[in-house]
């Protein structure tokens, strides 16, 4: 069978993408879609943990369905916060919404 | 050995969609390289024996998750005339080193590090009762203020995106 460590570079792998893709992306949308990737490596990890490490309890997989509570809840209020951005100022993009106060 | 083959293949394609997901010139297939890639996921979970995990992954992110992006794509598209924006700010050079050192430093934690346990069994049949059984016995309580918290995100979201009279 597949050892726990192909599920943790495989994560990792995804986690560094997310990472990537929040630092380089202009558009929001885009720097949400790279936060699930970063949530989803970090739901992947805890799974593996909880199978191999520790299948009496799975207290991974329990953390795993609130990783993935918080993350439906984030991205609703996210996306509501773009579309306010968007008819305030006509833009979705993170580097022109720089300013902190009007 | 065929379950080995087939892990290979859906890692295969999660690397190469999330990869979609993150240097992908247009907006529209980011979201569905990001649906792709969050279906590879899923699978993964049933590879780990957590079907019921694997569910709610197909279900929120694949349902709901990657339709309010969408959603949210076609509000917020600016220019009609189709031509590629630019999606990467000036600094994306820089994000790729930092994302490239920070992967390469959990791959080599991740191989180096001795983790207790048996890793190369095959993970334990994760029993449903049993996941019910934490989640609501031993972790009621924050399984309810999850619940709140979804309830004030949703109220927060609605409040937030309402068209207000004199906007």
């Amino acid at each position: 069978m597949v050892p726990l460590e192909n599920y943790l570079v495989l994560s990792a792998i995804i986690f560094s993408l997310g990472v990537y893709g929040v630092l380089a992306r202009r558009n929001a949308v885009l720097v949400l879609m790279s936060v699930e990737l970063m949530l989803n490596a970090v739901s992947l990890n805890f799974i593996a943990f909880a199978a191999y490490l520790d299948p009496n309890k799975v207290t991974g997989a329990i953390f795993a369905v609130f990783v993935i509570t918080v993350a439906a809840a984030e991205v609703g209020l996210a996306l509501a916060i773009v579309i306010r951005l968007f008819r305030n100022r006509a833009t979705s993009n993170v580097d022109e919404a720089a300013t902190m106060k009007w | 050995m065929a379950t080995e083959v087939l892990w290979w293949i859906f890692a295969a394609a999660i690397v190469g969609t999330s990869a979609g997901v993150v240097f992908s010139r247009s907006v529209i297939h980011s979201a569905i390289f990001l649906i792709l890639s969050l279906g590879g996921v899923g699978a993964m979970y049933v590879f780990l024996t957590v079907e019921f995990l694997a569910l709610v992954q197909f279900l929120i992110y694949g349902g709901a998750v990657t339709v309010l992006i969408l959603l949210a794509l076609m509000l917020t598209r600016v220019d009609a005339s189709g031509k590629p924006e630019r999606v990467n700010g000036t600094q994306a050079p820089w994000a790729l080193i930092v994302g490239g050192v920070l992967g390469a430093l959990l791959v080599i934690v991740a191989l180096k590090t001795t983790w207790p346990g048996n890793l190369s069994d095959k993970p334990a049949q994760i029993d449903l009762n049993l996941i019910s059984q934490r989640l609501f016995v031993d972790f009621g309580a924050p399984f309810v203020i999850a619940s709140v918290l979804l309830l004030v995100a949703l109220v927060g979201a609605i409040i937030l995106a309402r068209q207000e009279d004199g906007d």
